[in-house]
Formats: C-alpha cells, structure tokens, sequence
C-alpha cells in the first residue's frame, strides 16, 4: 500500500479567511486512474489539488495517499509531484538543470544526476534541449520539461494544474492524447485540473463536476456527460438540454411532466420513482434532437410530449454537426445538434419556425442523488466512445 | 492620431529628447568646468581664467601636508563602503523576506525605516555622537559612522527589496519545494539567483549612499575622515584646484567601474550565447 | 483571488528575519532621536549641558523671529526644488520609458544620469561656482554666443544658484522612484485608452500619473527631506547670504549648543514628518509597495 496512489479525502474544508473554498468534501481516486476536477473558476478545484500536493493545509478533514494520512507531511514526503500552471520552470537554469532540481535536492552528484535528467529528456524528445534555457523553448516543449521535472521524482500521483491552457488549440489536442499515454505507461494516479469539459471526458476515466466548493457529481466520463445528476452538471457539460416541470402521471414506468407553459415531458422513470405533483427536472441530449421546419399550425401540438416548437435563434456550424439554438417562448434556449447530413438535407434558416421533438427514451431525470464519492468505474473504452466520441474534435 | 514624421516618431518624441539632453548636459555641464580647472596652472586659482595648464594639482593629491590627506580618507571610504554594501544586502534581503509574511509590528518596522530615511542627516548624526557620548565610546568611522551610515542605505535597500519581491512568482518557489528542496534550498538555489539583478541593485546603491555620503557621518567620525569629509574640511579651510583634480579622477573613476561592469556583463551574455550555440550545435 | 501559502512551519521565520534591521534601526536611529528629544529638554550653562527638564529652549526656539524666518525660507526651497524635480523627474521618466524604444538604450541612457551621482555631491555643488561665476564657463558660452555682453550676476551666490545646486544634487531621486512606476504599467492599457480616443495628454492625466503616483509619492518624500535637512548647499551657494533650519543647528553644534539645537532638530522632524504624512495620506505608499495589486 506504501507506493500506492490511491487517494481518500474524508470531508476535507478550507476556508481562507471568509471565504469557504472548499466545502466538506469526499471523495476516493483510486490508484492509478486518471482523474479530472472539472469546474468554473473559484470552485475550489485547484485548491483540493494543492492540498493534496500539500502546499495548503485543509482547515479541517484529512487527506491520505496510499492508505496513510499525508496532513503535516511536506510535498516531497507525500510521494506526489505538481506540474504547474504555466509550467515555473526555473528562469536561470538550463533545461537539463531544470529537471535535475529535485535530485540535486537530495544531494546526488553532478554527473549521476545529469545523466539521469538527460534519461528522462530523450523519453519526451527533449534531450538535444537540455542545454538551452526555458525562455528559448516553445509552450510545447516547456511543458514536456515541466512534465519531466515532476516525473524524475517518482511519484506515485501527478497533480497537474490547468496543463493544457497555456498551449494553442492544435497543441493542447496533441498533448491530451501524450498525457494520457504517460498516465497509461507509468500506471500512477494523475489528478488534473481543468475547466475545459470536453478536455476533461477526454482524459479522465473519473470526472469530479465541482461548483462553489462542493462535489456535484463524481463518475466516469460517460455516466457524466450521458446520466448527469444534476441540472448544474448537465447545463455546464454543455452536451444536454434541461427542463423542468411537475409530475402529472406516472405508468409504464415513464413519468409524464408539465411546465409552466403547458409543454409535456415525459421520462423514463427507473428506480427512482418520482412522486406525483413533485417537480422535478430533467435533460435531454442536445444530439438526440430532431428539428425541423414547422408544418401546420402550432395547435397541433397542444397534446404532443416531448416536442417544443420555436424560432431559430443561431446556426452554427461545426464540421460533423450543426447547432441550432432555438428560442422558446417562456423558457432558457433549446440546442440541438444536427449531424451534417441531416441539416444538408434539410437546411434551416434563423427566423425560421421550428418544432424540435426527441425520444422518450433519451430524456434523464435529474434526481440529484449523485454518486458523491466515486468507486470509480472504469468503463471499457468502447463503452466510452458510444455516444460520446462523435462530439469531440 | 497625432502626425508622425517620416520615421514613425511624433513631434513630442524630438521635444523629450531635446529635453532630456538638455537635463544630462545640465547634469554633466558643471563637472565641465571643474575638469578643466584641475588643470590648472601652479598659479592659478578657483575660478577663472586659467592660468596655465599642468598636472601640479593632480600631484598635489598625493602630497599630504597642504591639500589633506587623500590616499587615507579615500581608503577609509572605500572600505567602509564594502562593509556597508555587505551588512546592506544580507540584512535588507533578510527584511525583504520577512515583509511577505504579516507579521506583528511590520507597519511599525516600515515607517520606522522610512523615518530613518526622511530624518535630516545632521540630526541623525547628532543623535548619534550623543549616544557614543553618553555611553563614553569613542565615536570611530567603522563604528558610530558605519551606523550613522546604514539608517541611510537600509531603508533604501528595503524599499528596492520591496519592489523586487512585488514582481517575484511564487510559482517558483512552491515548484522548489514540490521538488524535495528545504527552504534553505530554495532560498539560495531558487529565489536568490532570480532574484539577483535586484540584489546588485541594492548592492550598488548601499555602496554609492556610503561612498558619497556625508551629513550622517560628519559629526560621528571620529578622528579620521572618510573623504567627503576630507573635502568638505578642505572647502572650508584651505581651497586649491585640488579639489578640482580630485572630482576629475573620482569621476574618471566612476566611469572606469561602469565601463568594467558593463563589459563584463557583455561578455558574460556574449559566452552564454556561445556556450548555448555549441550546445545546440552538438 | 490568490490564496496564502500554507503558513504551518514558518511562523516563526519572518521575526528571526526582520530583527537585524529592527535592532540597527533601533540602536542607530531610536536611540539617537530620543536621545535629542531628551537632550531638548536639558539646560545650559555656557558650554556645559545641565541634564535637568525645561522648557527654555522651546521657548527660545519659538520666540526667536529669526526661526519662523528660517522656517520659511527653508520650507520655500524645499516646494521650489521639489516642483522642478518633480517636472524633471516625471519628464526624463516618461521618455526614457515610453520613448525609447529599446531596453539597451533604456538602460544606457538611464545609466548616463546615474553615473554624475557617483561623484561626491560636495564636489558637484562646488563644481556649480567656477561654472557660473562672473567669469564662469556659462557666463563666458553666453557672452560668446552674443546673448548678453555683461556676466549675470545673479547666477551665483543668490537663490538661484541654489535652487539649481538642490535641482542638480537631488534629481536623480526624483528619477529613480518615477522610472521604476511607470515601467511597471501595462502597455496594454495605455492602448485600450488610445484606441478609445484618448488624446496623449489625456492618457497622461488619466493613466500614467495616477500608475505612477506611488514614484511621485516616494520621490517627493526623498526630495522634501532632503532639501528640509540640508545644511551645507545653502551655506556655500548662497555665499553666506542665506541659510536654512539645519545650518543653523549645524552652528550652534559647532559651539556645543546642544540643547537649543536639539531643540531645535525636534521641532524640525516634527514639521517634516508632517509634510511627509501628507504625501502618504494622499498614496499609501506601503500597501502599493508591499505588491498586493489591486484589480
């Protein structure tokens, strides 16, 4: 258990000064899994990632690596390495002496330790770069020193704070997929920290949804973005749309919901079973969605469920799928994403009037009770592309 | 937007320039005169005319009866400028870190300082020569004077310590600890080597304050003067071009220590680029 | 919002860190000055000092006309050579910073008006009285250029001179604090303004005074207390014609006065800590230094 990265936090708060950053949290990362805390700025993601590298202390609540706890021990005795926002790679030092830091720390000699970085430099195509200062390296190339840096102490978890958000778009593509292979190869824990969602499904098999200091939901990538839990998870992984409403019937093990507009949902509704006149909300995936022109006039579709009728607000185009946003009377903006071919096939216009229908089966209740800790499923990856990979660029 | 010249640069451009050139022969134009007159004939006196041109003046220097006694004072002054160059660095580096936490008394410590710095030299100085006084210690240029001398240049070196910690990452120093170092480590491995060009500064600044300085030390010097006041003693007593040699060769001197430092500098830049060109050649 | 380091081994550390400087400033700055305040209260006798408490050198002080004289005259200079350092510095900063287009020449230029301060200021002030002296090298350049066919008197040995002898010693005071404010402000916004229609001399007033207000504070601060506490230009400038609050103290020290100069000296620190005390009223010059930045 004693190289083990296997991570527990156990009702883990921080408070700075007035503000409660982090607010009572749980939450298992098994050892080596890839783990994202996915959420806003200010959700207290970064801070639980700096207490468990140890450069905060909780205010109250512990934190263990390994089975043992780590509160009071220093980051090096922790076993975890941190690679930093924009990287912190020592100004005056040479690449090579940047990576050798931790040993020359330690007290291993000149040459051992030179060798030993230029090692770790020739795995990420570095090693020819090894004498050149940090500020003549491209954003690329500094965070593969930064990602040798952490990864020359051996450290049985990763913590990486926003890798990717200093790099451009085409960079930061290529270097998901190397993070995920060195997590794969190195078979340690890597906690890494973003906001961006689909950089997070892409990565992780456990996604922690974090806002104002509290878990929202913590699951695999796919139970994320296809069964959230929660409206707030739903709105921010931004592949569903949400509605609300009150029970009204409930048979066939589906639930049937009217809104205030007088619009019908219905859901399936599993073990779960929401009580009759309990208002509830639920969401519905934004490709699962059929849109189309109106034909015929709009009292057609007084009794219909799971249909909404509106005008076309925004096209937007992005190579394997259209997005169409919808303005609803009375309601947030309906998206639904069109596959090319159907939208060629049948192009819309804005100012169009519109009617947007979907399945029964494809609609989620989003009944709060979300997996708060997670076991962490790890779904197979077939499992995981199913539905999900077709979004991703 | 304003109408550019045929090279991109506004009319304001010409006018600042024209200013600032004014300002730096306003600066320099005075030492003009006195560089002249330090080569002045055996006859001749403060001001002009001159009469006739040598090297008398220069030699006179040396010669310690008439003029004063140079070689020493000027020796004193250099060295008590070292000692106070170094107590300046450690202790302001020291005082520098401490203000990044907050702690109790830290705005009482500041304004303190900044009372030393704004209280009149003279004063300072006084209230030094009393307390050498009341304690019956001989008032002497490495002590009472070096005191008088770093209520000076610390609270100097305090607030360029200030301005160079504001723009420090601590990036880099948590990244030092992720890494295993202790804080010692990281102190003299990370944060000092960053921070080092403000350090010269600081360095360079306690050692000019103490080299020219002159109301703190005046009345606690004790027997031997350190040469500002070797030439105040002079101006006020027995007047010669003399004086006028010895601006000229402090100045020259001045510029001689630029000029190393610069090169040095160049040079150091120059071998890096040509060790980092190897390397990449390689 | 960027949080506190964790602060669970160091609480110690910033006291061990700040005592040498408290001790020194304690030992050769607290002690002095309470040592002069304590000395204003002692009684004279001729030469000896009487350690006893009264109050006759205060009202001395105070019942003199010859002090509110020097006061003025003193507190005069002090708003003239701080006026003109101000333009001066806020002028030779802004082209250095905002004209120069590269950091070489920033650095070249800036050192150009540092290295004059190398050389001892007693030196420098000197150098002003052969250079403007009824046959000096200004009056002989302005007789040759045919702008005037007698010498100025008035250049040297009046107020004039030394107004410039403080200008010429205490710039570069003025410069540093100034240059190192305005560096430090982001191009960025300076361009949002410009983008946005600002005239240049808009961009001034709004923007790069109020970014460098904390350079004017400290550099006033340096100026005013320099000036205030100046004893010697005055003396030799003026030719003996003027004087200020410190050369008189600096006299009545040379004859062993102490008590009446201590005074004196306390009665000065007061009115310079209160001029000082306006200045940081109007910028916090410590939370601007302490580097929290505001958003």
């Amino acid at each position: 258990m004693a190289h083990s990265g296997h991570i527990e936090l156990r009702s883990v708060t921080k408070r700075f000064d007035q503000t409660l950053a982090v607010d009572d949290i749980s939450l298992t990362i098994p050892h080596g899994s890839y783990c994202c805390l996915l959420g806003p700025s200010g959700c207290g993601k970064t801070t639980i990632l700096r207490m468990i590298a140890g450069h905060e202390a909780p205010t109250a609540g512990d934190i263990r690596i390994g089975g043992e706890s780590v509160i009071g021990l220093p980051p090096v005795r922790r076993g975890t390495a941190m690679m930093f926002q924009n990287y912190a790679l020592f100004p005056h030092l040479t690449v090579l002496d940047n990576v050798a830091f931790n040993l020359k720390a330690r007290g291993v000699g000149k040459a051992e330790r030179h060798q030993r970085a230029r090692e770790v430099l020739a795995q990420v195509q570095l090693d020819q770069f090894a004498e050149r200062m940090p500020a003549q390296l491209s954003g690329g190339q500094q965070q593969r020193v930064a990602l040798s840096r952490a990864l020359i102490t051996k450290p049985r978890v990763l913590l990486l704070d926003e890798p990717l958000s200093a790099l451009d778009e085409f960079l930061r593509l290529q270097m998901r997929g190397e993070l995920r292979r060195i997590q794969r190869e190195l078979g340690i824990t890597f906690v890494h920290v973003t906001h961006t969602q689909l950089e997070a499904i892409a990565v992780a098999d456990v996604v922690v949804v974090m806002e104002e200091g509290r878990i929202e939901q913590a699951a695999s990538a796919h139970e994320i973005y296809t069964l959230p839990a929660t409206a707030y998870v739903a709105r921010f992984m931004g592949g569903q749309n949400v509605l609300a409403g009150t029970v009204i019937a409930l048979n066939d093990g589906a639930a049937t919901l009217v809104d205030g507009t007088g619009a019908r949902f219905a859901a399936p509704a599993t073990s779960t079973a929401p009580a009759k006149g309990q208002e509830i909300a639920c969401c519905i995936r934004r490709d699962r969605i059929k849109v189309e022109k109106l034909r015929g006039p709009l009292s057609s579709l007084a009794e219909a469920t799971n249909v909404l009728a509106g005008t076309v607000h925004a096209i937007e185009y992005q190579g394997s799928y259209v997005k169409v946003t919808i303005d609803v009377p009375g309601r947030e903006q309906f998206v639904g994403n069109l596959p090319d071919h159907a939208f060629l096939t049948a192009p819309l216009d804005i100012g169009d009037a519109v009617v947007a229908r979907w399945a029964t089966e494809d609609v989620h209740l989003l009944t709060g009770d979300s997996t708060k800790t997670t076991t962490g499923v790890r779904l197979p990856l077939e499992a995981q592309k199913d539905g999900v990979s077709q979004h991703l660029i | 937007m304003t109408a550019r010249s045929s090279n991109g640069r506004p009319w304001t451009f010409y006018a600042l320039a024209a200013f600032f050139t004014l300002f730096v022969l306003f600066l320099y134009g005075p030492m003009s005169a006195i560089f002249i007159l330090s080569f002045q004939g055996p006859t001749g006196g403060l001001t002009f005319p001159m009469n006739g041109v040598s090297l008398h003046w220069f030699k006179a220097l040396v010669v310690q009866q008439r003029s004063g006694d140079f070689v020493g004072s000027f020796s004193r002054s250099i060295v008590l400028a070292i000692i106070v160059l170094a107590i300046t660095v450690v202790v302001s580096i020291m005082a520098g870190l401490a203000f990044r936490y907050r702690f109790r008394g830290a705005t009482a410590v500041f304004y303190m300082a900044i009372a030393s710095l704004i209280m009149p030299g003279l004063l300072l100085g006084l209230g030094v020569g009393l307390m050498f006084q009341f304690a019956h210690v001989s008032p002497a240029w490495f002590s009472s004077a070096l005191g008088a001398q770093l209520t000076w240049t610390l609270p100097f070196g305090l607030l360029i310590m200030f301005a160079v910690f504001s723009r420090f990452n601590r990036a880099y120093e948590e990244a030092a600890r992720d890494l295993g170092a202790s804080p010692w480590q990281t102190l003299w491995l990370v944060v000092l080597p960053i921070l080092l060009p403000g350090i010269i500064g600081v360095a360079l600044f306690g050692f000019t304050l103490s080299y020219d300085e002159f109301p703190r030390t005046l009345i606690p010097i004790g027997s031997r003067n350190t040469l500002p006041l070797e030439i105040w003693a002079m101006t006020t007593d027995v007047t010669s071009p003399a004086l006028y040699a010895l601006g000229t060769l402090t100045t020259a001197v001045s510029f001689v220590v630029i000029a190393v430092a610069l090169t040095s500098i160049a040079v150091i830049q120059r071998r890096r680029a040509r060790r980092q060109r190897r390397a990449r050649e390689a | 919002m960027r949080p506190q380091r964790a602060t669970s081994t160091f609480t110690r550390t910033p006291y061990l860190l700040v005592a040498p400087l408290t001790v020194v400033l304690m030992v050769f700055f607290g002690i002095p000055l309470a040592l002069v305040v304590v000395v204003s209260f002692f009684d004279l006798d001729k030469f000896d000092i009487i350690p006893t408490f009264v109050l006759t050198n205060y009202s001395e002080l105070f019942g003199s006309s010859l002090t509110y004289t020097l006061y003025a005259k003193t507190i005069t200079y002090a708003l003239i050579v701080w006026a003109i350092t101000l333009v001066i510095g806020f002028t030779v900063s802004y082209f250095l910073v905002f004209h120069v287009r590269s950091v070489l020449w920033q650095m070249a230029l800036f050192l150009l008006c540092t290295v004059p301060f190398w050389t001892s200021n007693v030196i420098r002030m000197i150098s002003w009285i052969p250079f403007l002296g009824r046959h000096g090298l200004f009056n002989q350049s302005l007789i040759a250029l045919g702008v005037t066919d007698h010498p100025l008197e008035f250049l040297l040995f009046s107020n004039f001179s030394v107004v410039i002898a403080y200008v010429h010693l205490f710039s570069l005071f003025m410069i540093v604090p100034i240059f190192n404010s305005m560096a430090r402000i982001d191009r960025a916004v300076i361009e949002a303004a410009v983008d946005g229609g600002a005239s240049r001399a808009r961009v001034i007033t709004d923007i790069v005074i109020p970014l460098s207000k904390t350079g004017i504070a400290l550099g006033s601060i340096f100026v005013i207390a320099l000036v205030m506490g100046d004893f010697f230009v005055v003396k030799v400038m003026s030719g003996g014609q003027s004087s200020s609050v410190v050369a008189a103290m600096s006299n009545e020290i040379a004859i062993l006065q102490y008590p009446p100069a201590a005074a004196n000296a306390v009665c000065l620190l007061i009115i310079v800590m209160l001029m000082v005390a306006a200045i940081i009223r109007l910028v916090d010059v410590r939370r601007e230094l302490s580097g929290e930045r505001q958003a």
